[in-house]
This record gives structure tokens, C-alpha cells and sequence, in this order.
């Protein structure tokens, strides 16, 4: 098959891109993506935020939402700048993040219940069908803004790199990659995010890249969007005069990013409005975000300002009437911003755990803690367990290996739209500086801003063509089956549930494995679950090695449900005895089957979710 | 586009085409708007005139056959409202002008200003490439060159003589070389599109 172009794919929690490398000129460039900006009026902006807005049936005339390749009205929802705007004075009518549903464990992603808590008539979405609504968007989107430029192409004819977030789990992974197969852009390839900056940031300091880093290195990928942060470690090696990349850490799923600090500082000037015996009503509050959002950015990028001046108009036609103003002042916006999410804490601070209330109504898991710093220094700690429990990685790394507490970056790439502000930057270098006893260096010439849809783009390039680097990664985390313990039952004391381990960390796409040292027993016509664990600091655990305490060392994403039918030559009520067999697929998502012992034949295991 | 704006506006001085003078005058003038339409959108965004150019043929059939039709509003003007209605939806410009300015202290006014100005500049920056036509400093002395564009510059005071021209830059003077307007969705409507919608919160 030969490719004509890659295709790039950021679908972000707050804002998505996408991007394409043309591989008969081999330049990628980003697309804009066509959308409603108000009732009436549609245009072209770089990013579409990721917004969805279903409205009343009566709200919009006929035909002033519908979007250039949309040939019949019936699907009203609306994506995008203008569901974004409009939906923050409508919330009921609103899903935002839907990614981070996507990933939310207690709550089933096929189930029909954005926007949350909302009590509207129209049939509400999953976070499935709203990934899948997007992913639609960006890819008619796509193909529209490059007939407009004169190009035709035929998705079949490219490479299509979805990029998601490193602290995705696979059933996360996998139920993106269906709202991509659904939303018919076909069996997409994934990529995890920082990858995708680093790969951006390479392309963009193009041969000076290797000046800038050597064997040795460990790189900090530290991206912090509109909505969550995700840090991997990346270190660098030499093999046979080469430079090598491997992705040897990630993080957790973290909903804490620049909307917050937005938020934050708009709450910040509200009090101090009130304090002047002002008040405000909730849209002015809006304005106040918005506003907050242009002055943070004003304040950090001129050096010399002191303070930006805010107005807030009021609601009604008569602007002056209900204005209030006040100003931003830089000691508020770094007290409020640099001290409040970047704190100078120490390596072993670590975030607040939310209090676990009994009966805690399940929402979105909105990190309890503000700290950026915090969430970091529990990053690096839980690095260092997972570089030292395997002797190949441990190896990699080298003497930082060998630390007691930590594993420390000695470079650090930016990336997200929070750390445009250099003071930031700087913060988080100052806040790594003093927990190594050394400076971090930053990698120079990165665009903090649509390098995650570029740099999918550029692997897909690479991926396609066989040129440039490439970072060797695999599967971010191992995965456990849970076996119940047989144990004679004693009252009170629940036994232990061991764990199997299926598939190990690091595992290759385009590789399998056969669990041959456990064989199960499936009883055909009779659907049977298992229990699923993984973990993101295990890199030592071996295919068909047993845990003896799955809840106490595990996460567990999620519950595995195999059906098998009645089958001709398996007598009904009679276990099959089956192994299992993962397969890690050349695109990136995980598969498990099982297999039956005495022949070729397997059934594949679908991911369900978890129901306490 | 341009020759059949000419061809209309050739056909009202036909004496025999009298009865029908007025009808082709109006769709002169659409004509002429989708032209505008046409330069101010540029080349590449053609896909969507596509859509408003059937609705001017059906205007013409229809004057041609002399029925009073009623004529959908020009999508250029409808193109202007828009633009007008994105400057009141980002930087409260219409409300800054329809207010009565007089009864307000000049603080007051000042805030308000900068609602105004920033809203309205994030809107002309997106939308508009605004680049000054000299860079520069006001005051100093410049040269008009040879063949300089005419509408490019205004020439006060002693203007004789052949280009190149000496003299003091007044005003850097503003040019735009690129522009990205929105497209308006609903064209050949009978009404404009609202200005700002009256809005109402329903508890």
C-alpha cells in the first residue's frame, strides 16, 4: 500500500487539532477546522475547542448551524467555538471533557448521561458518542478544508495517528480508537501525547535536535493543556553510534491545567470586586474568566507591566451603567498562578488524596489538589520504582538509577498552552533545579501549541516513509488477570485476590504472547468475568508471573467480560479449558483472547466496566 | 462576474427595457454584490458563492418575467451585518455607540473603552491582517516613490511635480493583505441577520 499523506490528530480535553504531512512534498502543515462560530456565521479557526452543545429543537432557525458538509439537518448538535461560548450560558445543554469520561472508571463510556446531571428532553449522549462526534467533525472537517485548497484525498490512501494522552489506560486507548473506527476514519494508529510534542519538538529543531540532547539524557515531557497534565520521562541512549529514544515513565490522568488557573484568577478578582463593594452577577463572571485568561497572558509576556486594568461590562445594551473595573496586579496573578500551581515544594511533597467520603457522588475525578509541583514530584517518585523493578531499564538509566527518592530529569520539554508564559517556564525549571541539586535544561524551539497534532502527523510520516526516529515505547503499563484465591472462608476476612500478570510493560505493538502456564476453564453458552489490574510502576513483571495481592499493589481499570457460544465438538456445561493470548496490535491497542489449549481456535475478551 | 455586472447595467439604458429598467438595476446591484463578495472572500473560498449564484439567477428569471418577486436580501449586505454583529458579540460595539455617552463620567467611559477596544481588536485581528503601509516613525521624512499606488497615499499640501515626492509622514497609513470573514449561512433569507438577539433567562 502506498501512502500519500499522514494524517494528525490531536483530540484534546479542551481544545482538538489536526494536521497533515503532504509525503510527496514531505511538509506538514495545520489544517484549520471549519465551525460555527454564532448562529449564522461559520469559519475557520486552528483549534475547535472541544465543546458540545445540543440545542433546543427551537432555538436555531433552520439551516444557521449547519455545517458546508452536512446535507440534511437532523443532527443539531453543535461543536466547537460557538457550543463553547453559548454552552457556558447554557449548561444543562453542554458536555465538555468528554475525554476525561472516557477514562473515568466508575462511569460506563457507552452509557447515554452527558451532559451530567442535566435534566433535558433531548436524548443525551455517552462519552463514546461524543469522541466519536468530534472525531467526526475533525475529519469532514479535514476533508473539506483541503478541497478548498484544490486536494482530494481518499482516507484509505493515509497513515491516521490519533494522539492520547500517556496516563490512558488501554480500555481508554481501545474505546478511542472505536470512536475513530466509528466515526470512520478506520483503524487508526495511537500515540501518546508527550511522544507527540517530543516528535514536534524534533522536527522543529530539525538537526540541531541532536545538539541539544545526548546519551544520558532524561527528558521530562511535561504538558500541561487546558484541562489536564501528563508528564512522561524519555531517556536517551546510544546504540552502535545512534541516538535511541525510549519512553520509560508515565504518569497519572490528572484533570488540573490552565482552565483552572483561569478560574482561579477570575474568583481572585470577583473577591476583590466585592471587597469594593461591587457585585457581579454569573455572566459577568464569564467576562471576568475571559478577561482573567487575556491579562494572565498580557502580564507574563511584558515584563514591565505592573498591573492590566479589567472591565467588566454589563449584561444589558446599556454598557456603561452596570460596568465594573479593577485591575489585575502581577503580585496577585504570580501569588495566584506561580505560587498557587507551581508552588517552590519539595521532592517529596506529594498531592492531597481527595477525602473518601462514603458515599461520594461520582463525578469527574478533578484532582484535589491544585499543585502542579505536587503531582510532579509523585510522578518522578513513582519513576524511579518503575525504572528500578526492571534490571533492563535500571540499566538504561544508568547511575540517576541508583537515587533514593527520585529519578531526576536532566532536560525538560514544555509543551500545552499554559507554558507560552516564560515565567512559568521558568517556575517549573527553578522548582526542578532545586530538587536535583542542579539545573535542568530546557529544550529550546518548542511550540507549546499545536505541536501535539503536528508531531501525530510527523509519526505518521515517519511510520509510513520508515525515515527519522523513532521512540521506542510499547505498552505504558502492564496488565493482570485476577484469580480468586480458594481458601477456606473465614468470617470477616475477605481473602486476597492474586493477579496474572498478561501483559508486561513495554510490550511491542505488533507483538503477541501466550500465557501458557495458567489455563482457565469456560463453561460455553455462560458469560464469564474476570477481574483486570494494571500498573504504571511494574516494569519487572514478567508474562505469566503471579502477584499475590491484586487490590493492595493494583489499579483496576476496568472488568473482562468473554461470552462463548455453544460450539460444535464442546459438549454443553463442559469447561473448555483455554490460555490466554495478548496481542498488542501495530496500531497500538490491546487485544485479549482465549485460546482454546488444544487447538487454534480463541474468542475474544471485551473490556466492560467495573460495577461496584 | 464583472462583465455581467457591465451587461446589466448596459441593458437599463436601453430605451425598450424601460418597464423592466428598475428590476435590473436591482439585479445589477446584486451582481455587483456577489462581485464584492467575490473580492473581498478571494479566490480560494469559491465553494460557497457556488450557493448564491443560483439564487441570483432565480432573482433575474423572475424580474426578467416581470412578476414582483420579492428579492432575498444582497449577501453582501448581509456579509456587512454579520461582521457588524461579530463586533457586537466580542467588543459590545453597537452598544457603545447607541449609548448616550453624556451622562457618564469620563472613568466610566474609560472602562468601557477597553471592553470595547479589546473586544473589537481580537476581532479585527483574527479577521484581518492590518499592517501599517509605511513603517516608519510618524514625522519623519519619507519619499513617495515612482509609480508608488495612488490609493495608497494621500499627497497634502504642495503637490506638484513629478514622483519621487519628499516629505513628512503624517499618518503611517493602514492596509489590509489578507482577510478571513465568516461566511454567512443563511443567504437569500428575506431579513438580515440580527444585529445581537434579545436575550432572555429562563429560571
Amino acid at each position: 500500500m502506498s501512502n500519500r499523506f499522514s494524517f494528525g490528530i490531536d483530540l484534546g480535553t479542551t481544545n482538538s487539532a489536526i494536521a497533515i504531512t503532504d509525503l510527496a512534498s514531505d511538509r506538514t502543515e495545520v489544517v484549520e477546522v471549519t465551525q460555527i462560530l454564532s448562529p449564522n456565521q461559520v469559519g475557520e479557526r486552528s483549534t475547535l475547542p472541544s465543546a458540545l452543545y445540543i440545542p433546543h429543537p427551537d432555538e436555531f432557525p433552520e439551516n444557521s448551524i449547519r455545517l458546508p458538509w452536512q446535507t440534511e439537518v437532523g443532527d443539531a448538535a453543535i461543536i466547537g467555538q460557538f457550543a463553547r461560548d453559548h454552552g457556558a450560558l447554557v449548561p444543562d445543554r453542554l458536555v465538555t471533557s468528554a475525554k476525561s469520561w472516557l477514562s473515568n472508571i466508575h462511569i460506563d463510556a457507552r452509557q447515554k448521561s452527558l451532559p451530567w446531571n442535566s435534566d433535558i428532553n433531548e436524548e443525551k449522549l455517552s462519552a463514546f458518542d461524543c469522541s466519536r462526534r468530534y472525531l467526526e467533525h475533525l475529519k469532514e472537517g479535514f476533508l473539506y478544508a483541503e478541497r478548498r485548497k484544490g486536494r482530494e484525498w481518499n482516507l484509505s490512501d493515509g497513515v491516521i495517528v490519533l494522539a492520547v494522552p500517556a496516563s490512558f489506560d488501554e480500555v481508554a486507548r481501545n474505546l478511542t480508537a472505536e470512536a475513530a473506527d466509528a466515526a470512520g476514519l478506520g483503524k487508526v494508529t495511537l500515540l501518546e501525547e508527550p511522544q507527540s510534542a517530543f516528535y514536534a519538538w524534533i522536527s522543529q529543531a530539525a538537526k540541531e535536535w541532536r545538539t541539544q540532547v545526548g546519551p544520558g539524557d532524561i527528558v521530562l515531557v511535561c504538558d500541561v493543556g487546558g484541562g489536564t497534565a501528563d508528564f512522561s520521562l524519555i531517556a536517551v541512549s546510544e546504540h552502535e553510534g545512534t541516538l535511541q529514544l525510549e519512553r520509560i515513565s508515565v504518569g497519572e490522568h490528572i484533570l488540573l491545567g490552565g482552565d483552572n488557573m483561569d478560574l482561579a484568577l477570575a474568583y481572585t478578582l470577583k473577591a476583590q470586586l466585592e471587597a469594593q463593594g461591587k457585585s457581579i452577577d454569573s455572566w459577568q463572571l464569564l467576562a471576568l474568566v475571559h478577561a482573567a485568561a487575556t491579562s494572565k497572558i498580557a502580564l507574563f509576556n511584558d515584563e514591565s507591566l505592573t498591573e492590566v486594568p479589567i472591565a467588566v461590562p454589563s449584561r444589558g445594551s446599556s454598557l456603561f451603567a452596570g460596568a465594573v473595573s479593577t485591575s489585575l496586579e502581577r503580585a496577585t496573578l504570580e501569588r495566584v498562578v506561580l505560587d498557587g500551581f507551581f508552588p517552590m515544594t519539595g521532592a517529596a511533597d506529594f498531592p492531597r488524596e481527595a477525602r473518601n467520603v462514603g458515599l461520594r457522588e461520582f463525578g469527574l475525578p478533578y484532582a484535589s489538589d491544585p499543585a502542579v509541583s505536587k503531582h510532579l514530584a509523585r510522578f518522578l517518585v513513582r519513576s524511579l520504582a518503575n525504572v528500578k523493578a526492571s534490571e533492563s531499564l535500571t540499566r538504561l538509566v544508568g547511575a540517576r538509577a541508583a537515587a533514593e527518592t527520585f529519578l531526576s530529569p536532566t532536560a525538560i520539554l514544555f509543551n500545552g498552552g499554559v507554558f507560552n508564559a516564560a515565567p512559568i517556564r521558568a517556575r517549573v525549571r527553578d522548582l526542578l533545579a532545586s530538587w536535583t541539586q542542579g539545573p535542568v535544561r530546557e529544550l529550546e524551539g518548542a511550540q507549546q501549541d499545536l505541536a501535539v497534532a503536528k508531531g501525530a502527523a510527523l509519526y505518521g510520516r515517519n511510520r509510513a516513509t520508515g525515515k527519522g526516529i523513532r521512540i521506542k515505547a510499547g505498552t505504558a503499563r502492564s496488565y493482570y488477570v485476577g484469580l480468586e484465591t480458594s481458601m477456606p472462608a473465614v468470617p470477616g476476612f475477605k481473602p486476597p485476590v492474586k493477579a496474572l500478570c498478561v501483559v508486561p510493560q513495554a510490550m511491542e505493538e505488533g507483538s503477541e504472547l501466550l500465557i501458557t502456564g495458567r489455563e482457565f476453564g469456560l463453561v460455553t453458552g455462560q458469560p464469564a468475568d474476570f477481574r483486570f489490574f494494571s500498573s504504571e510502576t511494574r516494569s519487572g513483571d514478567t508474562p505469566g508471573q503471579i502477584l499475590p495481592d491484586a487490590e493492595r499493589e493494583l489499579e483496576e481499570p476496568s472488568l473482562l467480560q468473554v461470552n462463548l457460544p455453544s460450539i460444535e465438538g464442546f459438549p454443553e456445561g463442559q469447561p473448555v479449558p483455554v490460555q490466554i493470548n495478548s496481542v498488542v496490535t501495530e496500531l497500538g491497542t490491546l487485544e485479549l483472547w482465549m485460546k482454546h489449549t488444544n487447538s487454534e481456535r480463541r474468542w475474544k475478551v471485551e473490556f466492560a466496566i467495573r460495577t461496584e | 462576474m464583472g462583465l455581467a455586472v457591465l451587461a446589466l447595467v448596459a441593458l437599463t439604458l436601453v430605451p425598450a427595457a424601460a418597464d423592466y429598467r428598475a428590476y435590473f438595476a436591482v439585479a445589477a446591484l446584486v451582481a455587483a454584490g456577489v462581485l464584492l463578495v467575490t473580492i473581498v472572500i478571494g479566490p480560494g473560498k469559491r465553494p460557497e458563492l457556488a450557493v448564491t449564484r443560483p439564487e441570483l439567477a432565480v432573482a433575474g428569471a423572475a424580474t426578467v418575467s416581470g412578476t414582483a418577486a420579492p428579492v432575498g436580501v444582497n449577501p453582501a449586505d448581509a456579509a456587512v451585518v454579520s461582521f457588524l454583529a461579530t463586533l457586537q458579540e466580542k467588543g459590545r460595539l453597537v452598544d457603545f455607540l447607541m449609548d448616550d455617552i453624556a451622562i457618564y463620567s469620563d472613568g466610566q467611559v474609560g472602562a468601557v473603552a477597553r471592553v470595547v477596544q479589546a473586544g473589537c481588536k481580537a476581532v479585527l485581528l483574527e479577521q484581518f491582517q492590518i499592517l501599517p503601509i509605511r513603517e516608519e516613525k510618524e514625522g519623519s521624512q519619507v519619499t513617495v516613490p515612482a509609480g508608488y499606488r495612488a490609493d495608497e497615499y494621500r499627497l497634502v499640501g504642495k503637490l506638484s511635480g513629478q514622483a519621487p515626492f519628499a516629505g513628512t509622514l503624517m499618518h503611517r497609513g493602514w492596509k489590509t493583505e489578507s482577510v478571513k470573514l465568516p461566511r454567512v449561512l443563511r443567504t437569500g433569507d428575506d431579513r438580515f441577520p440580527t444585529v445581537a438577539p434579545a436575550e432572555v433567562e429562563l429560571q
